[in-house]
């Protein structure tokens, strides 16, 4: 029949009776008893095949492709030891034909699981780490009989178990490989540990605990090979048959000690023997059993076959076992211990006296029993109470044997654990249940708490405690407290905190943490076990060096590190005390077990168990064969097979925790890119991706939302309209908020217009307010040393724009900015709303405070500048000068904003007002502060005023940059309308220029400087110690509008835009274009913030062309500003180059040019230009004009740079006017040089007249600016002066306005303008019909505007213009030549016109 | 269509990575609904990953492409507007809602 086997197995589907044989075989399994007579069972006899079994394995041996074969043969073999076992009498007849064939039925059935037979030849031995014989040769018996391995603890038992879940991996390539640990982060270590030594791959294990969903279990158990699960989750899921029990080939159990009773092992286990497969099984234990009887329960339960056992005095394994030292330290019970013992043993007395009188208790002294001896006795009591006690006292013997067991239970605690735990324990049984209902009439019980209490209430030290600290303090002296690890072992939880809480106390060498069971009692929380987990990584990692453990400590934790256990109670069983020693000394020797045992009871009890497990062991010695009933087991591959032992070096990949593995690609691959990065660029890296968390960096879509107010800039791809949607909803949002209160940082379209509209305000206030210091200051100069306060001024000025320039940078970097040049404004512009929209004197608080904390700073930064300052002696003199003339210039302002520019004044007095009162308080002091007090209180009306208007400009201004509500324009009153027309065109000018001071401000400090030097001049010290915002924006605004006037118009051009936007979605195109442009130009600018100065200079047409453009953009078509960017963009490369080398000149000039109005500042940018340009080739008409003029602008220039800097100004603005009219340059020039000689005899009158009129002779302030200028060296007209000054500042200001108003709107208007102003110089009120007529123009042109909504209409409407416009120039250039006057003002309308 | 886009093997692996990743995850929520679906029936979606043609592929890259460049330069934008030399992330959240609405 041998021969005829193979032919069944080859076609196995013929008519067998295959249930016949299954049902035989699963007979011969569940009746295979334990093995008993195998002396000889030697592991290598698993070599030795059958010979019979050699016939057929030869026989079929071309059947060995097919995996069902090698069943057989396995099978074959099992059924043989199994029979021969079983039955010893039968002999190995087992391979009888019949036999036979049953075997190779069931082979079918479980032939799911094939045998690889090129990997079967041999078996694999890591020798990745040293190679021990006793594991080797523990690991050949273990691949080939169930077997369990007693083995110390550190010896590498998991070594065994990986080589053979390795092996029988690779032996059955569908076989499914079983390891089970009791305890989850058991598991967790055994799977890492596992891998390191076999290198399994990662794929194929999976590590299964209850934490797992049980579908989720399910599927891994299909798609997995190796699973390192707890024994519960085995037994559920074979219970469930989820687990794929046919394809087990193999079970490792670990801390197999645990398979007793009903233990998860043992169900799952016997539910695996009740399918009948093989399944080879190897247990794992350290301690496998303190009695022969536990060590057989074992044995059985598992269907053990084979026990290997080694101590640490065997032969073979002693070299690897370190040597471990065994300290066991008395400890003296404590007095107060002594003393509460003494009483507790009292109270046991007389209830054991009555147990002993029954005779239910041993007659011996009642000290020495002990909660086991107790329930020994009433076990026996229950199982047969003794005859002669009456029935109804048996409840009471119970009562008796229970509290009889708890005082001796207390006994134990308060001897092995200390005086708290026992006291606990006795209250808790106090509080109810049949103890308290015992004791609670024993006054000796009563005694014993109260004792207890007293010493509880001194602390109670434990001499344990105590002396367990000394131990560890001297522990952590002498080894590193980095490298060292300690554990702490108690049996008892209470007493875990008490080590804890005592552990606290000791300072920094001890990190301790404590390691306890998951459940939750009444006093205590237990530890999760992801808590568990965490605090052994970080016991691994050195993050603790002391861990204070339970029982769940005991078991497997493999940790290297640690070098001493104190083990704080000695009397627990030899097989935990086993496991305790177990965690040292794994890897070095010296290290110290230290048993704290008190003398007594404690002791005694350590010593016999001690005594008891070295008796256990000699069972075990000889595999334990003569004491123990093994199982049958089978060999599970083919004897056919004879694998040989092949020692491989395994290439072991990295361990990756499973926790991780959904991120294989990126924790594989960040490494490897990661290491081309340099440190900044990882830390960067780690900034956003955090890598330890498991979310990564996601982009906040709304973590700018004023972002996404404004349209942001494109590279080539455009603006979708659903881009356009959410940037008119952001700005419909914010502009609630805006209206809502004074969100400052939230600018949208229209609040963005309306915060420029409030800068603008602001600015032109500041602008007023500089003018008007301004003048005074320069009388004060020229009365002094001018040149020396400028200076100092200068120096005080930069600090401050530094300052300011400071406060703006911490913003962005607090908030998000807008774009670039928007983003800086947007601050200013933020302090400006705030300072409009809040109507009350706190506005200027509120500015300080809302406006956030970089006001304050710079106002503090200004202040210690001012100190600076004032330190230099000309500027302290200058300051208090500077103080009358604030406090004039304030009166001057009042009085001036109550007659025409109310409102816009008073914002900017307001403002400065809040920010001298600020700064003054501060710095000044005591008569500054009272001219601050007495400015306020006069212009708390004119706040309230201001406060009133400025909705309305908001409104108006808003209004004017959507050209739907000119009505509302119109609607103000007519020198209101007039000049709030005028300043909504300002504010726009100045807007930009803001705009373009803040780009350059940071970047052109040197810029600032230079344009704060006028400032400083001005503003000089009584502005330093003020250089509250408004300073800030007008020093800004002043050096933009020296240095950056173009800049300005760029900036405004992207504001505009976005106002276009807002208003016209198709103006849009263009405009983004502008914008681009723009872009271009403020990198150009911040790059070249010296050269700023001169492309300012340059721009200061370009700007006022701009600004113009803007306007025209507004009301009409955005395309004028291109071109004029365009230009701008030109003349500033260029001008750039240039400008540095001048810079300081520049910042001269440009002082000056701030002290003229814009316009001045314009054309003294230009002359600066014009300076700059004399190196320079001006590329542009625009430069070409200024060269033009350049010469005739060197002879001013140098006569201002004699007289000081007013003639620049005038020549500036003179030049400026040139060159925007382009054509007539060379003539205005002319005109301009002779004019302003004219002009300053002209001036003189003017001034008076101007005083008179105040406000309104644009082309008189320009005039009367440029005498100023001029006089002051000259003469001295300091008062009037610069009170004409302030106000020629203002009109220019509100002329320029209307000027350029008109201009962009129309040639007509400018027409009217100049008229006007030849009228103005004269008559005021010329001048504001003239306003009211340009208001009434710019009206129309809105009007216009709205109706031509094709970007085509606004482009020819801007052509148009621009022939107007140089029309006009042409006409105003003889005019000019008429009349200086008119000339002067006329080029300057000019310029800003263009 | 630049040459210089992105190499569509590299997007191709990209994808293929999401595709598979998203795959895994569909087989899960379904793994877990259908706990003891047997070996042959929730195969099918297996056997066909997601693909893309060639020329879907190369749409793809030059797609990603200008999106990418984009963002880089108008986060380059705010970084420049800011004075900033380098791109942080909050640049480029700043540009993003609206670079995500432009595309």
């Amino acid at each position: 029949m041998t021969s005829a086997s193979p032919l069944q197995i080859a076609d196995d589907d013929d008519g067998f009776d295959w249930e016949a044989a299954v049902k035989e075989i699963d007979v011969a399994c569940q009746s295979a008893n334990p093995l008993t007579s195998l002396p000889n069972y030697p592991s290598s006899s698993h070599f030795v095949p059958l010979q019979n079994n050699c016939n057929y394995v030869s026989s079929s041996n071309k059947i060995l492709r097919k995996p069902r074969a090698y069943k057989q043969s396995t099978l074959h073999s099992f059924i043989g030891k199994g029979v021969g076992l079983e039955h010893p009498h039968e002999n190995p007849v087992v391979d009888d034909p019949d036999q036979q064939v049953a075997v190779d039925g069931e082979d079918e059935r479980v032939s799911c699981v094939g045998i690889d037979v090129e990997a079967a030849k041999t078996w694999i031995y890591p020798v990745n780490v040293p190679l021990r014989e006793y594991q080797l040769a523990i690991t050949k018996t273990a691949l080939f009989s169930n077997t369990l391995v007693a083995l110390p603890t550190g010896l590498g038992k998991t070594l065994i178990a990986a080589v053979v879940m390795y092996n029988y991996f690779r032996w059955f390539p569908d076989g499914k490989i079983v390891f089970a640990a009791p305890s989850r982060p058991l598991v967790m270590q055994q799977i890492e540990a596992c891998h390191n030594i076999v290198g399994i791959p990662q794929e194929w294990t999976i590590d299964m605990t209850g934490q797992l969903s049980p579908t989720k279990r399910a599927c891994f158990w299909k798609t997995k090979r190796v699973f390192f699960v707890t024994p519960q989750v085995l037994e559920k899921d074979i219970q469930a048959g989820t687990c794929l029990v046919k394809y087990l080939v193999c079970l490792v159990i670990d801390e197999a000690h645990r398979a007793l009773g009903n233990y998860s092992y043992c169900v799952a286990v016997r539910e695996l023997m009740t399918v009948p497969l093989q399944l080879r099984i190897l247990a794992l234990t350290a301690t496998p059993g303190s009695k022969q009887q536990a060590i057989q329960n074992i044995i059985s339960n598992l269907h053990i076959s084979t026990l290997e056992y080694r101590d640490e005095n065997d032969p073979d394994v002693s070299p690897y076992v370190h040597n471990r030292k065994i300290e066991l330290l008395e400890v003296a019970l404590g007095k107060d211990a002594v003393d509460i013992n003494k009483q507790l043993l009292e109270v046991i007395r007389p209830y054991a006296a009555r147990l002993s009188a029954v005779g239910l208790l041993q007659n011996r002294d009642y000290k020495t029993f002990s909660p086991p001896d107790l329930l020994n006795s009433r076990d026996k009591f229950r199982r047969a109470p003794p005859p002669e006690l009456p029935q109804g006292k048996y409840g009471e013997i119970e009562a008796y044997f229970g509290g009889l067991i708890t005082l001796y239970h207390i006994c134990k605690l308060l001897s092995s654990h200390g005086i708290r735990p026992a006291y606990e324990m006795l209250e808790e049984k106090l509080k109810q249940g049949p103890f308290a209902r015992l004791m609670t009439k024993n006054e000796d019980i009563r005694k014993v708490k109260l004792s207890m209490q007293q010493s509880l209430s001194h602390g109670a030290p434990s001499p344990k405690l105590s002396k367990m600290l000394e131990v560890l303090v001297d522990h952590f002296k002498t080894n590193d407290p980095q490298n060292s690890r300690v554990i702490i072992f108690s049996n008892f939880r209470g007493s875990v905190r008490d080590i804890m809480d005592a552990l606290s106390n000791i300072g920094d060498l001890v990190k301790a943490t404590e390691f306890i069971g998951q459940s939750t009692g009444k006093a205590l929380k237990g530890q999760s076990q992801k808590v568990q987990q965490a605090v052994l990584e970080k016991f691994r990692a050195g993050k603790y060096n002391v861990i204070v453990a339970t029982s769940i400590g005991e078991e497997g934790l493999d940790i290297m590190e640690v070098d001493l256990v104190i083990c704080f109670d000695a009397n627990v069983s030899p097989l935990r005390m086993i496991q305790r020693m177990g965690r040292t000394g794994r890897k070095h020797d010296g290290r110290v077990l230290l048993v704290l045992a008190c003398e007594g009871s404690e002791l005694k009890g350590y010593m016999r168990k001690q005594a008891n497990s070295r008796a256990i062991r000699k069972h075990m010695h000889n595999g334990g064969i003569n004491s123990f009933d093994f199982h049958s087991s089978p060999r599970m591959i083919p004897h056919v097979f004879k694998p040989e032992v092949q020692f491989v070096k395994l290439s072991i990949e990295q361990y990756i925790p499973r926790g991780k593995k959904v991120k294989d690609d990126s924790a594989i691959q960040t490494p490897m890119f990661r290491a081309k990065l340099n440190a900044d660029e990882v830390a960067l890296i780690a900034k956003y991706f955090e890598p330890t968390s498991e979310k990564s960096w996601r982009p906040s879509l709304i973590a700018f939302p004023h972002f996404q107010a404004f349209p942001s800039r494109v590279h080539k791809v455009m603006h979708s309209y659903r881009t356009d949607m959410l940037i008119d909803t952001m700005q419909y949002l914010q502009n609630l908020s805006f209206s809502g209160e004074s969100n400052t940082f939230f600018t949208e379209g229209e609040i963005a217009s309306g915060k420029c509209l409030g800068v603008d305000t602001v600015e032109k206030e500041d602008n007023d307010k500089d003018p008007l210091i301004w003048d005074e200051s320069p009388s004060t100069k020229s009365q002094k040393k001018v040149t020396d306060s400028e200076v100092s001024s200068l120096k005080s000025l930069r600090t401050k724009e530094q300052n300011v320039l400071d406060p703006q940078g911490q913003r962005p970097a607090g908030h998000s900015y807008l774009f670039g040049s928007e983003f800086v404004l947007l601050p200013l512009k933020e302090a400006s709303q705030t300072n409009c929209t809040s109507p009350s004197a706190t506005v200027l608080l509120n500015c300080l405070k809302p406006n956030s904390c970089h006001l304050k700073n710079p106002g503090k930064n200004y202040e210690e500048q001012t100190v600076q300052g004032k330190s230099s002696p000309d500027i302290i003199t200058s300051w208090v000068q500077c103080e009358t003339s604030v406090a004039l210039a304030m009166s001057k302002s009042n009085l001036q904003q109550e007659t025409t520019l109310d409102q816009v004044e008073k914002f900017p007095e307001t403002s400065v007002l809040k920010k001298i009162i600020s700064n003054e308080g501060d710095c000044v002091g005591e008569a500054l502060n009272c001219l601050e007090i007495k400015v306020p209180s006069l212009h708390a009306d004119e706040y309230d005023n201001s406060n009133e208007l400025s909705p309305r400009l908001t409104n108006m201004i808003q209004s004017g940059f959507v050209p739907e509500s000119p009505i509302d324009i119109g609607l103000l009153n007519g020198k209101g309308r007039n000049e709030f027309l005028a300043t909504d065109v300002s504010p726009m000018k100045l807007c930009a220029e803001l705009l373009s001071k803040s780009q350059s401000p940071r970047k052109n400090d040197i810029a600032i400087s230079s344009s704060s030097c006028q400032r400083d001049v001005s503003i000089s010290s009584i502005n330093n110690e003020c250089h509250t915002p408004i300073l800030k924006e007008n020093n800004v605004v002043r050096t933009d509008g020296c240095t950056s006037i173009s800049p300005a118009a760029e900036e405004t051009n992207t504001p505009l835009a976005n106002l276009t936007k807002n208003s016209l979605s198709k103006d849009w195109l263009p405009s983004s274009g502008d914008k681009s442009e723009n872009v271009e130009q403020a990198r150009k600018f911040k790059r070249l913030r010296k050269i700023g100065d001169v492309d300012r200079n340059r721009n200061p047409e370009g700007n006022k062309d701009k600004s113009l453009a803007p306007i025209a953009n507004l009301g009409r078509s955005f395309s004028d500003i291109s071109p004029n960017q365009i230009k701008y963009c030109k003349g500033k490369r260029k001008l750039t180059g240039n400008a540095r080398t001048f810079i300081e000149e520049e910042a001269e000039v440009s002082s000056e040019a701030e002290m003229s109005d814009d316009e001045k500042d314009d054309s003294g940018n230009s002359s600066y230009d014009d300076s700059f340009i004399d190196d320079r080739t001006n590329p542009t008409a625009a430069s070409i004009q200024a060269e033009t003029s350049r010469v005739d602008m060197m002879a001013v220039y140098r006569r201002s740079l004699l007289t000081q800097s007013p003639i620049e100004r005038e020549s500036n603005s003179y030049i400026t006017s040139t060159p925007d009219c382009g054509n007539s340059v060379s003539r205005r020039n002319e005109s301009k040089s002779s004019s302003v000689k004219t002009l300053c005899s002209f001036q003189t009158p003017q001034p008076d007249s101007a005083n008179d009129s105040a406000r309104r002779d644009t082309d008189s302030f320009c005039s009367t600016e440029r005498m100023s200028a001029a006089m002051p060296g000259i003469t001295s007209h300091s008062v009037n002066e610069n009170e004409r000054q302030l106000e020629s500042r203002k009109r220019k200001l509100s002329f320029c306005q209307p000027g350029s108003i008109p201009v962009i709107n129309l040639e007509q208007k400018f027409c009217l303008q100049s008229d006007a102003g030849r009228k103005e110089t004269f008559q005021q009120g010329l001048a504001e019909n003239l306003d009211a007529n340009a208001e009434v123009f710019h009206d129309d042109q809105f009007f216009e505007n709205l109706d031509l909504d094709a970007v085509e209409a606004q482009a020819t409407l801007l052509l148009k213009h621009r022939s107007k416009l140089s029309v006009q120039k042409q006409d105003v250039a003889p005019k000019s030549d008429a009349q200086n006057f008119d000339l002067q003002s006329s080029p300057s309308f000019d310029l800003g016109i263009w | 269509m630049d040459d210089n886009t992105f190499d569509p093997d590299l997007i191709r692996a990209i994808f293929k990575l999401v595709w598979g990743r998203r795959a895994l995850e569909r087989e899960k929520n379904e793994g877990a609904d259908a706990v003891d679906c047997e070996v042959g029936v929730g195969t099918s979606k297996k056997i066909r990953p997601t693909s893309a043609n060639s020329n879907a592929l190369k749409l793809s890259c030059e797609l990603l492409r200008v999106f990418i460049s984009e963002a880089v330069q108008r986060a380059a934008a705010i970084a420049e507007a800011e004075g900033v030399s380098k791109i942080e992330a909050t640049h480029l959240e700043r540009i993003l809602p609206q670079l995500l609405m432009d595309f």
